[in-house]
């Protein structure tokens, strides 16, 4: 009855973004990618983003989604709680991770975790496992993953991470505008790290790229956010 | 769900920007976000308000009751505040009764507005001894990125300066306008890696300590003080914020009509 | 045409009191992305009616028991502002509000696909700024808006509308005042796309006729509701709208 209105994108207005519920058409053997479900119908889309289509997939870009995690991604944990063997890290996911002592930077006396790791404390770490209700364990056991005891920690939406960096010039030039030594993580946030004033320099771009975030037609204009110079 | 765990991360940033005087979102010390008012924006209240600072969005109704007057008191109205901080405005607020921080929001605002005598409780009388109006004040946050304070304070002057007693659906009367003769207004200021900032953002809230709040009349008379959460300031540090106050509340007072 | 008392509701020529004919709803707005701080959020307009709704999550779901091992928990609260009717309303524990929560989040579990997040908790907030008439059809259409808006995936967006009875007739989506006088209440919660219905509640007194013409009018009525969705979630997230 209303499906006139529910296709992706409006046509003759240019736009290709689809709502939830929105028919994409039949499946022509392709592929189904994120926010795309096969009906009887056909299929639709599940949420709210950019529809991306080709002859091997079909998906929406989101324009806002919830971390999650899988294996092998580099994230940015807290801390949230200690118990004698192992920590929760909040990861910015549907669900809290686990870091076994066996996986964490240093062992401990029983009973002595909290002076390895405590509460309110970040770390780099790797997901080293997920199960099928998405709980997973992360490992600090690797290159460069650890403690992170300077700078800042910011986020930003997880797909804009990839949208943004994946070229790997834009943070290129964002560490050399401002000095800053940056890395990103995969759950949405960023580490950065140098002098107050660079990392002020740093979280005002953040500010104003998410101000825009969820806009993908932004995208170059927010990679030029990230390469200005500083004034 | 116990409170998540303080990032010592910014806490330590915050800290290492107060160094240089300097702070999170780039503003000076005592720099406030811009403040938009709009008042009449609540179809159901007779006097409203909606204040937006930065990310921070409150409401802000004012209703009326009639009341019996109290036996020691038979000439005078009443007035109540009510703050309102639901799970809607932001993560960190959670479902249930009023938590221990909505509560003391309420009463702050209220002590404010009730000890500058803005409101005449005898004009609130409708027939001694038996009838009166009662001024109920309703704060309600729509979205939190800090200092909910004197997003509601300064909401709830737009509000009540705006309100009209509505006689005659009450058949006590004509409609008139709710007579405020003063303007309390309020600034808050949290200390935020160890110095006193103004208006500061959820984050500063998150990695800071102890907070000020304080309410100052039309001629700098001060009305009401809070101080909450753990930490302790000197009389310099205090003079030194009241002095911006005075200022502050001056501007304040002239963003409403 | 027939009374209610004294007070007719419809004139001769089948014009309502505020100007409607029976079948249209009132003006409606809606816009996505109005909490800066929520992960999504949605303010519908519709007549005198003002409600806004806030999604957080999913997150990691407290306490425990109430997670579920196989999806995520939809934690609907629906609240009216003390000052959103013309009595204040006091605020707190209210049985009316449980029961909207609680048909609401059922009729939304219906569309979210919440076992992508088992053990999770999706937090839906709907607050009545100002109510008029049919709140908790205002409050499902701006929490689906709201839901779409944090992107939670779900396979259809729901809109909920109301058709009754006035004077002996049945009208689409009754104001305040035709509410006071109004025999008999039909909300429904239809799909935009399936045009399944996954809310559904009645009270009154409906011929088979007029429930006919009731459900007619609700499933007539959700069309223009589903484009102005659309068009607001297309503004708050970079489609050209």
């Amino acid at each position: 009855m209303s499906n006139q209105s529910a296709h992706g994108g409006r046509d003759g207005r240019g736009s290709r973004l689809a709502t939830p519920g929105a028919m994409l058409g039949a499946r022509e053997g392709r592929r189904l990618g994120h926010g795309v479900v096969e009906t009887d119908s056909g299929l639709i889309a599940t949420k709210v983003g950019f529809i991306h289509s080709d002859e091997k997939t079909i998906s929406v870009l989101p324009t806002h989604t919830r971390y999650t995690p899988r294996p092998g991604d580099l994230v940015i944990g807290v801390v949230e709680a200690v118990q004698s063997n192992l920590w929760f890290l909040d990861i910015n996911a549907p669900f809290n991770a686990l870091l076994p002592m066996s996986l964490g930077p240093g062992k401990a006396e029983f009973g002595g975790a909290r002076n390895v790791l405590n509460v309110g404390q970040t770390v780099l770490c790797r997901i080293q496992e997920v199960d099928e209700t998405h709980s997973s364990v992360v490992t600090m056991k690797g290159l460069g993953l650890r403690r992170i005891d300077s700078g800042l920690v910011e986020s930003l939406p997880p797909h804009l991470m990839q949208t943004l960096f994946s070229d790997g010039a834009a943070l290129k030039s964002l560490k050399a505008s401002t000095e800053c030594r940056v890395v990103l993580a995969e759950n949405g946030r960023m580490w950065i790290d140098g002098s107050a004033d660079s990392i002020t320099e740093v979280v005002a771009r953040i500010d104003r790229i998410r101000s825009m975030a969820r806009d993908i037609s932004n995208r170059n204009e927010m990679i030029a956010i990230l390469s200005e110079e500083v004034a | 769900m116990a409170a998540p765990p303080v990032p010592e991360l910014l806490r330590a940033h915050l800290a290492e920007l107060a160094k240089n005087d300097e702070r999170l979102d780039g503003r000076g010390r005592f720099e406030g976000r811009a403040v938009e008012i709009e008042t009449g924006v609540l179809a159901r209240a007779e006097g409203s308000a909606r204040v937006v600072m930065g990310d921070t969005i409150v409401l802000a109704g004012v209703k009326f009751q009639i009341m019996t007057p109290y036996p020691d008191r038979p000439t005078s109205g009443g007035f109540m505040t009510s703050a309102e901080v639901r799970p809607v405005s932001g993560v960190h607020w959670e479902a249930g009764p009023p938590s221990p921080e909505a509560i003391e929001l309420g009463r702050v605002v209220d002590r404010g507005i009730r000890e500058s005598g803005c409101l005449d409780m005898e004009d609130l009388c409708i027939l001694p001894g038996e009838k009166a109006w009662q001024v109920i004040l309703d704060v309600f946050a729509l979205s939190d990125d800090g200092n909910l304070f004197d997003a509601f304070a300064t909401a709830a002057m737009a509000a009540l300066r705006t309100a009209v007693i509505p006689g005659e659906r009450f058949d006590v009367g004509e409609d008139r306008p709710l007579p405020v003769s003063k303007k309390p207004m309020m600034c808050s200021y949290h200390r935020v890696g160890g110095r006193y900032v103004y208006d500061a953002v959820r984050r500063e809230e998150i990695g800071g300590a102890e907070r000020i709040h304080i309410t100052l009349g039309d001629d700098d008379h001060v009305h009401s003080l809070q101080k909450g959460l753990k930490g302790a300031f000197t009389a310099d540090e205090f003079a030194e914020i009241m002095d911006h106050a005075r200022q502050r509340c001056a501007e304040l007072r002239n963003m409403i009509e | 045409m027939g009374g209610y008392g004294d007070v007719q509701m419809i004139d001769e020529n089948g014009i309502r009191v505020d100007g409607r004919t029976a079948g249209d709803i009132r003006p409606v707005e809606i816009r996505a992305g109005v909490i800066p701080v929520a992960d999504g959020s949605a303010e519908v307009i519709w007549g005198t009616n003002h409600v806004i709704a806030a999604v957080y999550g999913p997150m990691e779901a407290h306490p425990r028991k109430i997670q579920k091992q196989d999806r995520a928990v939809l934690d609907v609260r629906y609240n009216m502002a003390p000052f959103s009717t013309t009595d204040r309303i006091r605020p707190g524990f209210n049985r009316r509000s449980r029961e909207i929560s609680k048909v609401t989040a059922e009729a939304l579990e219906t569309v979210v696909l919440t076992e992508l997040y088992p053990r999770s908790k999706i937090r839906v907030e709907i607050e009545v700024i100002t109510a008029e008439a049919g709140t908790r059809c205002a409050g499902i259409t701006a929490a689906s808006v709201a839901l779409a808006d944090a992107g939670i995936p779900m396979t259809d967006m729901v809109i909920s509308v109301a058709s009754g009875k006035i004077n002996g007739i049945v009208v689409c989506d009754l104001n305040k005042e035709e509410d006071n006088y109004g025999e008999a209440d039909l909300p429904m919660g239809i799909c935009a796309n399936s045009g399944a219905l996954v809310f559904l509640q009645m009270d009154g007194d409906l011929s088979p006729e007029e429930f006919q013409q009731a459900w007619d009018y609700n499933m007539e009525a959700i069309a223009p509701v589903h484009v102005l969705m659309i068009e607001a979630l297309e503004k708050a997230n970079g489609g050209e709208s």
